[in-house]
């Protein structure tokens, strides 16, 4: 008995019928993009672009940790788009689930990744690893959120149980991307204010040290659609491992009615 | 025929539902984990990140601002008023036309120099803000080494309005 639709038409499968693994020839072309992409952000970030006139070479950790914390939102709303499609669509599909998830669990990852890199940024800048203010602490509050929500999708019950009470959790969560973003307008902050994504459309960046965040952001939003990808495979597997170990049970189970069958006669 | 055997069985043996059910345990305390933290980081911000700073012209007029109690004072460091005065480094700070002399002990981190706004942790003593921590609080422009804007900038001094 199978109460899933957990078969992952995109797993590949070797002749003996075992799988081979979460690589596909669409995969393995945009891994490979990735890495190109990479290579490009190393050398524009570390050789091409200017040092800044204030922070001087500190500015290039700004092409890890910008990119890093705008593809965490990107997750994250791909997170609530697909809790979304799961909770309202007539069809319950559990790969929206499992989209929601993945997206989640690499979106929490960048987020640290945020947080650690711009911790160092700030040691260099401001003089200080960490403090309390408005941006910091609504990004720390953040990824604490999105660490809530891994849990939340491990607490055990079936599948659809899983993607309900997560995708609930995943719509609510998202809430918090406007406030991080905002927070340096809302409130007085150490973190500086928004250079691109900002209102007034006046962008004071240099030429060449924007393309390089735009190269960045390319690179990790690329890497982020190739983890995706492979995260939502495997996590169809685990599905189809969770189903199948259910369906063992149950024979096994119907296979002791037998002999006790069979005794009874005799 | 006989039906399926429904009777709850005897203590079961340490099989892969045992490690879920250590595996639900464990997700519980990660979120009773992240239910602290959320508290910690909650609290945090209602004592600290709402209005992270006062500016040098706030002091005793804005609410929360008191001259008498430990503040954090922000301004732009004034151009040419750093020194160094045995282990200290004094200097004045402007915001809004209203300036107030910083003696912090010690040397400030960061890109601290001239014409870049500062906040300063500490208390004001007979007028001066006798600072204990010295955070840069950097702008949100970002000019190439090279750029021709940064001699105009440099020939234009700083603004304390920043």
């Amino acid at each position: 008995m199978t109460t899933t639709d957990s078969n992952p038409a995109s797993v590949e499968v070797d002749p003996s019928g075992r799988f081979a693994g979460t690589g596909t020839r669409g995969t393995r072309i945009l891994g490979s993009m990735t890495v190109v992409a990479m290579v490009w952000l190393v050398a524009f970030g570390l050789g091409f672009s200017p040092a800044d006139r204030d922070q001087d070479e500190a500015v290039r950790i700004m092409y890890v940790h910008v990119p890093t914390i705008w593809v965490a939102y990107m997750s994250f709303v791909v997170t609530a788009v697909a809790s979304g499609f799961y909770l309202f669509g007539r069809s319950k599909a559990l790969g929206w689930d499992r989209l929601a998830g993945a997206s989640a669990e690499i979106g929490t990852i960048f987020v640290a990744a945020t947080l650690v890199v711009g911790s160092l940024w700030g040691r260099l800048t401001w003089g200080v690893f960490w403090q309390w203010d408005a941006r910091l602490t609504t990004t720390a509050l953040l990824f604490v959120t999105y660490i809530g929500y891994l849990a939340v999708r491990r607490l055990g019950g079936s599948h659809q149980q899983r993607a309900r009470r997560s995708a609930v959790v995943g719509l609510l969560a998202v809430l918090l991307i406007p406030l991080v973003h905002w927070s340096v307008r809302l409130w007085r902050s150490l973190h500086q204010e928004a250079t691109v994504l900002d209102t007034d459309g006046d962008i004071d960046m240099d030429g060449l040290m924007l393309f390089s965040l735009f190269v960045g952001v390319v690179a990790f939003t690329l890497f982020y659609i190739w983890l995706v990808l492979h995260r939502t495979r495997v996590m169809a597997m685990e599905d189809m491992m969770d189903d199948r170990g259910l369906d063992l049970a149950l024979a096994s189970r119907r296979a002791e009615v037998v002999p006790t069958q069979k005794l009874e006669e005799n | 025929m006989s039906e399926m055997n429904l009777t709850p069985r005897g203590p079961a043996e340490p099989t892969a539902s045992g490690g879920k059910s250590k595996r639900n345990w464990l997700s519980i305390a990660v979120l009773a984990l992240v239910l602290v933290a959320g508290g910690v980081i909650v609290t945090q911000f209602l004592t600290s990140a709402v209005d992270y700073y006062c500016n040098v012209d706030e002091v005793g007029v804005r609410d929360g601002c008191d001259a008498d109690r430990r503040i954090r004072l922000q301004g732009t460091v004034d151009e040419g008023s750093v020194e160094k005065v045995g282990n200290a480094t004094v200097f004045t700070m402007s915001f809004n036309d209203e300036t107030i002399g910083v003696s912090y002990d010690g040397e400030p981190g960061g890109i601290f120099k001239e014409c870049i706004p500062v906040v300063v942790h500490g208390v004001i003593e007979q007028g001066t803000l006798q600072g204990d921590r010295v955070e840069v609080k950097h702008s949100d422009e970002y000019v190439s080494v090279n750029d021709e804007r940064v001699t105009e900038a440099e020939a234009a001094g700083c603004t304390s309005t920043t």
